[in-house]
């Protein structure tokens, strides 16, 4: 190995100093970058020097890393710390640029023939991509759904607080289906508000149709549509279905123009974008059948209609598109519908349960005997309950957690993950176990009715029992149904 | 729970079961490289070990392997296309060889009947091709009739077009009545066409990312490398 060159300094806005590697380790569009010497952090210089010379520009890189950081929050900053690469410091000195965390070593390939490679998404969403990785790579679906909830978490949060990411994309977000985690990286060029207006149109594919339909016009002509929070709402739908159906949403066989292949991908992805599953107009529809075998609507009865939403009303009226917060919690709810295909060579593994299909889409393996599904309904006025629209599927080692058992928590950034109950199937019973700290009461369906379910005790569960989870403030009645 | 409650049907079906090529356009990129005598030594060592590197790091690029498709043609006394054009990572190095003279003409020609029989046009019904991505580089001037071969290639502009004058022996004005894009090589140096075969490499990359955002601009290649100069 050749001997190691001397280590540069480079000087922090509030004057303190990091030292970081000569060698250039990568280098984008933007920016070049460097190790810092314990390899924990990369020191970014912007390759154009109007940054540093530029006061709004500065201004931006100041409240990204300031005012809007989500991950120096004293309660939940370590988990936004899991979701964003967020940039930790700016320097000045010799040139700007920022500081900002390594990414997780899981976000990179550890094995030949991509060893070292960063994990974007393409490399698992593309089917052509996925033949070439290793089997313990691809994950399982259950998998894909961990990571379309984080992203949608990890931009809500974003959103939250007035920015918009402006180019969200399969490069700027790194998955790993092993895990099951996300994380969003070149957070420097976000939108501030007020400040600063984006400086880049996006990456194909995920750029809006409005922003690609008006892009030659002048960028302050009142017509001109740019990047904001409402075409991060696009690029959000794409990656989301992308990932969980492992096709892009437009991409389809209409030809819009003859005259080029550019200009067709301009009106394709542009004024005439259409949505491949469309309802109605079926002109872009794929002509294999093979490729729509697993249509959108196996995501369930509460992601299916997002992408109605933003792939047919919301396409072309920006305002119409689910936010990030919509597709959050009904990734969360549709976590809860997953079951485990019964086929052990299924390499999905995990399917949205429909108890009136009771089959796996991937594998078309049909479930046989009965499938414990909780209803859950919350307290509205003096003991009337009303359906909470979600529901609980079972398998055996199924867990209860605070968010089912209470109608005001969520399964978010701040939730309690302690298991509060399980469920185990044994000598062909279901039962569940109360591992919570308080009593649980089986109103209906045992022997002596309000039977207390004290912590530690079980009981069998069978077609039509009531069992109130919770006797405390908002806890939510489950009704047993045997699918 | 038994095995026998559960009928097993299609077993092996992968995550995402589509069919591979559906609504993908192929990025074609063709390699036209000058194997004459004079590049005998060092430089076809040269050029041996920057092919080498250019499909090591492109098979490794999920966008390149996503969309590109690569022919390399080489010219002597003649010119042959040695590798079809073929999806990335099926393509295998080609040998080279240095001998002969510089048909230049001759590979302009092979060149368009290429471009010609393998990219597939855009029709009414069927998505085509995006426009090819051509690297031709020579280290010396034509000993062929190649002037009509580069009017018709100028007039037709099959592609985005870089021409690279390799050493002192090359002749930019040559290339310049080829195409508008023409960079130049001081010398033959097995250092200067790393950095050349890494210029390209990095710049197929590029393209394969952001065809689709500049309509019909002309392509933006990253900036070479010093060893790289590019002839105004």
């Amino acid at each position: 190995m050749a001997a190691k060159t001397k280590n540069l300094t480079a000087t922090l806005e509030d004057g303190r100093t990091i030292e970081y590697e000569p060698e250039v380790i990568g280098e984008g569009g933007m920016k070049r970058v460097h190790f810092t010497p314990d390899h924990k952090s990369v020191v970014c210089f912007f390759k154009d020097a109007a940054v540093g010379a530029d006061p709004q520009r500065r201004a931006r890189l100041q409240s990204i890393v300031g005012l809007f950081n989500p991950t120096t929050d004293p309660d939940v900053g370590a988990y936004w710390r899991e979701l964003f690469c967020w940039p930790t410091d700016i320097i000045t000195k010799p040139e700007i640029g920022v500081v900002a965390p390594t990414y997780p070593a899981n976000f990179f390939f550890s094995q030949d023939p991509f060893k070292g490679k960063e994990k974007q998404a393409s490399w698992f969403t593309s089917p052509k991509l996925r033949r070439f990785l290793p089997q313990n790579e691809l994950g399982d679906w259950r998998r894909y759904i961990h990571i379309s909830t984080r992203l949608a978490r990890a931009v809500r949060r974003m959103h939250l607080a007035g920015l918009a990411h402006s180019d969200l994309s399969n490069r700027n977000v790194l998955i790993d289906p092993q895990t099951g985690t996300a994380v969003i990286i070149d957070i420097d060029s976000l939108v501030v508000p007020r400040i600063y207006p984006p400086d880049v149109l996006g990456t194909p594919g995920y750029i809006a149709p409005e922003v690609l339909a008006t892009q030659n016009l002048e960028v302050t002509d009142p017509d001109r549509n740019l990047p904001s929070m409402l075409t991060d709402r696009h690029a959000l739908a794409v990656l989301i279905y992308e990932y969980l159906l492992g096709r892009h949403p437009l991409r389809g066989p209409k030809v819009n123009s003859v005259k080029s292949a550019e200009e067709d991908e301009q009106l394709s992805m542009g004024e005439r974008a259409l949505w491949i599953e469309h309802p109605t107009d079926q002109s872009n529809r794929p002509k294999d059948p093979a490729f729509l075998k697993v249509p959108y609507t196996q995501t369930g009865p509460f992601l299916a209609p997002l992408f109605v939403r933003a792939f047919v009303e919301g396409l072309h009226d920006p305002d119409l598109r689910p936010d990030a917060g919509e597709w959050e919690r009904a990734l969360v709810k549709t976590t809860d519908l997953l079951y485990p295909c019964p086929n052990p060579s299924c390499q999905s593994r995990w399917f949205v349960f429909d108890p009136a299909q009771k089959r796996c889409p991937w594998c078309n393996t049909q479930v046989k005997g009965p499938v414990v599904i909780l209803n859950f309904y919350r307290e509205g006025n003096r003991g009337q309950f009303k359906n909470d629209n979600a529901r609980l599927v079972v398998f055996h080692h199924q867990r209860l957690f605070a968010w089912h058992i209470y109608d005001n928590q969520y399964a978010g950034e701040r939730a309690d993950r302690t298991p509060q109950a399980y469920f185990a199937l044994q000598d062909g019973q279901w039962w569940l176990v109360n591992q919570s700290s308080e009593a649980m009461v089986v109103v209906k369906g045992s022997q002596t009715p309000n039977k207390l379910l004290a912590p530690g005790e079980g009981e069998v569960l069978h077609d039509g029992a009531q069992i109130r989870l919770s006797r405390a403030g908002h806890g939510r009645l489950a009704f047993i149904q045997m699918a | 729970m038994s095995e026998s409650n559960y009928s097993f049907d299609n077993p092996t079906l992968p995550l995402a079961a589509s069919p591979v090529d559906a609504g993908m356009r192929r990025l074609p990129v063709y390699l036209v490289l000058d194997c004459s005598g004079s590049m005998t030594g060092a430089p076809i060592e040269a050029v041996r070990q920057g092919m080498k590197t250019l499909l090591g790091e492109l098979k490794s690029d999920p966008q390149a392997l996503e969309t590109v498709f690569l022919s390399v043609i080489t010219f002597d006394t003649t010119a042959r296309q040695v590798v079809p054009l073929t999806e990335l990572m099926l393509v295998k190095e080609p040998p080279f060889e240095a001998t002969g003279t510089t048909a230049l003409g001759a590979a302009l020609r092979l060149l368009s009947d290429c471009i010609d029989k393998e990219v597939r046009q855009t029709t009414a019904t069927q998505k085509g091709d995006w426009k090819p991505l051509i690297f031709l580089m020579t280290d010396g001037a034509p000993t062929d009739k190649w002037a009509d071969a580069a009017d018709a290639i100028k007039t037709k502009k099959p592609g985005n077009f870089i021409a690279c004058a390799a050493g002192s022996q090359a002749d930019e004005e040559t290339l310049k009545r080829i195409t508008n894009i023409v960079v130049k090589l001081h010398d033959l140096q097995p250092e200067a066409l790393k950095q050349f075969f890494q210029w390209v490499s990095a710049s197929v990359a590029t393209t394969s990312t952001g065809v689709a955002n500049r309509g019909d601009a002309p392509v933006a290649l990253p900036p070479p490398p010093p060893e790289i100069i590019i002839v105004p």
